[in-house]
């Protein structure tokens, strides 16, 4: 090689050398950009999950979100929890991707789930569909099981579950949702809107029960149905001021944690959606009117009180007949039909209506469940007849609600207000009410039911010191738009201290039987006024009514026009 | 020299650097007293203990003469490469894969030191070759056989992860030794035609891992469990977490792994973007000071192999959090310095103890008694 090629050469390779030091500098820039690069990507795929993602898989979007629930829990108006909201599992299967053997498969799920059966469980595996549950509402523990087994085509899903953790409690109020957590009854139905709003779900929504005035109630009327074997049985407790509803139930009992188990007749709420002809509690009402027409001018005013009462085609008789002439006080004191059926041709029909629109008694009684039923009234045929026998409380059907609305605005003065759900306070105002009847009938009615219970059918509903009155009823049963032979609906509506009222208490017994002990009796005064006298002297306390044998309301009002009976 | 200057040499360790090692490492350790339900055993005690001891190890690598790792870079080679041969012989079965040798004291795994002793014989390759022979294909085949070899013997074992380490460690020094790109193009291309034989070549449990990946939530309860958990714990853990102790998924044993492989998804649980964020930025640090060595070394050994080292230990970061997010397959990588587990760790801290070593002496101009780059 001649010296220049050798120099040419050297100097080829020195410029190879450069270029080969600065590609060296060129690759170690893009690795550190490639670095960058990737740590970004990974930084952002972290913010992606945990403040975008999050929300899907575990159903919280973040801490904040994981406190709220998916659904507003409900409360009583001490805050005692009525329902709520846990993360529960549903189990579904996706049958065309199952490895394992399906028969055996179907033997361990069988065995890790309780109430699932092999039959069950292979027919769901078998399922020619993409997608089946096996079963919803899992416990974690169930859903552990099932997860052990190991089988991909076995999904396990967390899915929202409601929980009543009082079971049967208030149960007809609450309601129940159904499978996919919409209010399907109750307060969540009525509420579904309140209940899941995003903005209003981290709040409980706090009812205006009283879970120890609910609980009593429960008690005393399941003891009652169960004593008289009758076929259902329901009670409220209303505040007569407010409107609110303490307690309200509606037997046989129903579980809303499982409500799809409950009979038809479980579910029916017998409160707000169940009509009944509440008989001779309505005799009231006619009388209150009557005094605000002006047509009873007295608790004395007279009336023929024969035996038998001719009115068109049939006659109104009395379980009780006078055969003499009776002074108002009596008529409510024996509940007389044909004394009160006189009183009411006196009002008459147009007035007697009136009374009843306003007091909400043909239309849907109002509060705010869905479940409410439609009352049955003479309608077009309001006649003379239609108008007596309306004033004992025949010929006309309302909710158990109503009547106690309807005693509530008898008591509170005279001023009806709407029944409500809802404890009412700063967030809940005071609804609106309308006047019925003046404040001088209302006054006057209270001696008048102090003294059905001191003196009359009512006896048996007095608990000492806490004094009670109302009034009893005893209605045949209608079952298919004709009267059941020896069936009735027997009634109590009470209220609570008579001398300043506070609080409705309405008892109903469905189809209770004689007993001995009754002497063969099936009316109201024998099985339904007890359990109100109980039911009073359970809550009395709870509500804060202080027990006072002395107090009285103003019995001067009516005593003097009652004929002292022989003492036997 | 070492009388005088021992206050000097520890003047000179990046102690910025080592905070945020021991800062890492003690995150690690709460992590695991969080995932054993608040307490000491099983984890958190030994990996104290395992943390410490290794923390010294580095700082003693940390004074080995550069010089040490240019001259031994082949022998260590040879050594790991013989021992990886020997476990495939008389390997224990662990895991269901033969990844250890059993020396009575410790389990040894040689894939570990592997993925550090490539990064060491290639940079000692390229500090030698001659700048001009670089680009040509003769020069070439030495280092493919260098980084197939061992990657072939762990892919055996079988342990997908760890030879990809290799794999991507030993390319990665190619790359950046300045190999035509249109070799890796080739390469590339190669691979992709030879996807399908290696996927059928793949054991199921590996193939299934793959499919996974691709689409997790096809197979929740199955393979895709994992991801589907990891994911559903991270995202659960929102901005700050559940707070410490508070973790569900991993208290409840809904998480697999929860304390080695998986363990980023236990500790974002409880501790939020905000903690995952915190280690990203820990990693972050002790990368871009391995990358500072790198571009601040005088000689080709030092450059290459402090940029080597420092891939080594961002892979492990980034396939990792990648697998725990769900953008990369399972393949069973620790998180490291956080996770359970010694080899891992053992093998970042060696590398952060020879990268300190390296940087100590980065600016010496001549090596191996070889020319300088410049």
């Amino acid at each position: 090689m001649s010296p220049l090629a050798l120099r040419q050469q050297r100097i080829q390779v020195a410029g190879q050398r450069q270029l080969a030091l600065g590609r060296s500098r060129q690759r170690l820039m893009i690795g550190v950009l490639l670095f960058v690069a990737l740590l970004a990507v990974v930084a952002l795929r972290l913010l992606d999950l945990s403040m975008l993602q999050g929300a899907k898989p575990a159903g919280q979007r973040d801490l904040f979100a994981a406190l709220v629930p998916p659904r507003a829990d409900i409360v009583d108006r001490h805050g005692a929890e009525l329902a709520r909201t846990f993360d529960a599992y549903s189990i579904a299967v996706r049958p065309r991707d199952i490895v394992g053997d399906k028969r055996e498969l179907a033997e361990r799920i069988a065995a890790a789930l309780p109430g699932m059966t092999y039959e069950k469980a292979l027919a769901t595996l078998n399922h020619p569909g993409k997608y089946r549950y096996l079963q919803r509402r899992v416990l974690p523990t169930d859903a552990k099981r099932i997860n052990a087994i190991g089988e991909p085509g076995i999904l396990l899903e967390r899915e929202p579950e409601r929980l009543y953790p009082n079971l049967g409690l208030a149960s007809h109020i609450l309601g129940y949702t159904d499978i996919d957590g919409k209010g399907a009854a109750g307060v969540e139905r009525a509420f579904e809107e309140r209940l899941s709003r995003d903005d209003m779900r981290g709040k409980p929504l706090v009812l205006s029960v009283d879970s120890r005035i609910q609980q009593a109630m429960e008690h005393e009327l399941a003891v009652a149905m169960e004593k008289f074997s009758a076929v259902g049985a329901a009670g409220i407790v209303l505040d007569v001021r407010t409107g609110e509803v303490l307690a309200m139930t509606s037997l046989p009992e129903l579980n809303p944690n499982d409500a799809g188990k409950g009979s038809v007749e479980a579910r029916f709420n017998r409160t707000t959606l169940g009509v009944y002809e509440l008989g001779s509690t309505f005799k009231p009402f006619t009388v209150a009117m009557a005094m605000d027409a002006g047509t009873v001018r007295s608790m004395g005013q007279m009336y023929e009180c024969p035996r038998g009462l001719r009115v068109g085609r049939f006659t109104i008789t009395d379980t009780h007949p006078f055969g003499r002439r009776c002074s108002v006080a009596e008529i409510m004191q024996e509940s007389s039909n044909i004394g009160t059926a006189q009183i009411a041709r006196e009002l008459g029909g147009a007035r007697q209506k009136a009374f009843l629109e306003k007091m909400g008694f043909l239309e849907p009684v109002s509060i705010e469940l869905k479940e409410r039923g439609r009352t049955l009234s003479p309608g077009a045929n309001w006649g003379e007849i239609a108008t007596m026998t309306v004033g004992y409380g025949h010929g006309i059907a309302v909710t158990p609600l109503h009547l106690a609305t309807g005693y509530a605005a008898l008591f509170n003065g005279g001023v009806w207000r709407p029944a409500t759900i809802l404890k009412v306070g700063k967030d809940q105002p005071l609804a609106p009410g309308r006047r019925v009847f003046t404040e001088q009938t209302s006054y006057k009615m209270r001696a008048l039911m102090r003294l059905v219970v001191t003196e009359g059918t009512g006896r048996k509903a007095d608990a000492p010191g806490y004094r009670v009155g109302g009034k009893t009823g005893t209605a045949e049963k209608v079952v298919n738009g004709r009267y059941k032979r020896n069936a009735v609906i027997n009634t109590f509506a009470g209220v609570f201290p008579m001398d300043d009222p506070r609080y409705v208490v309405v008892a109903m017994l469905d189809e209770p039987q004689p007993l001995k002990e009754t002497y063969g009796f099936r009316t109201a005064g024998w099985n339904v006024a007890p359990v109100v006298s109980k039911v009073i002297t359970r809550i009395g306390p709870v509500l804060g009514v202080v027990p006072d044998e002395q107090r009285e309301p103003n019995m001067a009002e009516v005593l003097p026009y009652i004929e002292p009976k022989a003492k036997p | 020299m070492l009388n005088t200057a021992l206050p000097d040499k520890l003047r000179l360790l990046p102690w910025t650097v080592i905070f945020v090692i021991v800062a890492i490492g003690g995150f690690g350790i709460s992590i695991l007293y969080s995932a054993a339900g608040g307490s000491l055993q099983p984890w958190a005690a030994t990996q104290s203990i395992r943390f410490g001891v290794l923390l010294i190890a580095m700082l003693a690598v940390a004074q080995i003469d550069i010089e040490v790792w240019i001259r031994y870079a082949y022998p260590l080679y040879g050594v790991i490469l013989v021992l990886l041969a020997v476990v495939e012989a008389v390997g224990f079965v662990g895991m269901g894969a033969q990844r250890w040798i059993d020396l009575g004291i410790i389990r040894l795994q040689p894939s570990e030191f592997m993925k550090l002793a490539i990064i060491l014989a290639l940079a000692r390759y390229y500090h030698f070759l001659p700048r001009a022979f670089i680009e040509s294909p003769r020069a070439l085949w030495p280092p493919v056989l260098l980084i197939g070899v061992p990657m072939a013997l762990v892919m055996a074992q079988p342990d997908l992860g760890t030879s990809l380490m290799i794999a991507f460690g030993g390319v990665a020094m190619l790359f950046l030794a300045g190999v035509r790109l249109r070799w890796f193009i080739g390469a590339g291309i190669a691979i992709a035609a030879a996807l399908p034989i290696v996927y059928n070549s793949l054991r199921p449990y590996q193939q299934k891992r793959v499919l996974t990946f691709i689409d997790p939530e096809a197979d929740p309860l199955g393979a895709g469990y994992h991801i589907t958990q990891s994911k559903i714990a991270i995202g659960s853990g929102g901005m700050f977490g559940k707070g410490f102790l508070n973790g569900t998924q991993s208290h409840l044993e809904y998480l697999p792994e929860k304390h080695t492989d998986f363990i980023f998804a236990t500790m974002a649980e409880e501790w939020g973007l905000m903690g995952g964020l915190s280690i990203l930025a820990g990693f972050a640090v002790i990368i871009g000071w391995g990358i500072g060595v790198s571009l601040t070394g005088r000689t080709q050994f030092a450059k290459l192999a402090a940029m080597g080292l420092t891939c080594t230990v961002f892979f492990y970061v980034m396939i990792n959090t990648l697998m725990v997010m769900g953008l990369a397959p399972v393949v069973g990588i620790p998180l490291p310095l956080v996770s359970y587990g010694g080899s891992a760790m053992m093998t970042v801290l060696l590398t952060m103890g020879i990268l300190m070593s390296i940087a100590r002496q980065r600016h010496r101009q001549m090596l191996g008694g070889g020319p300088a780059s410049l």
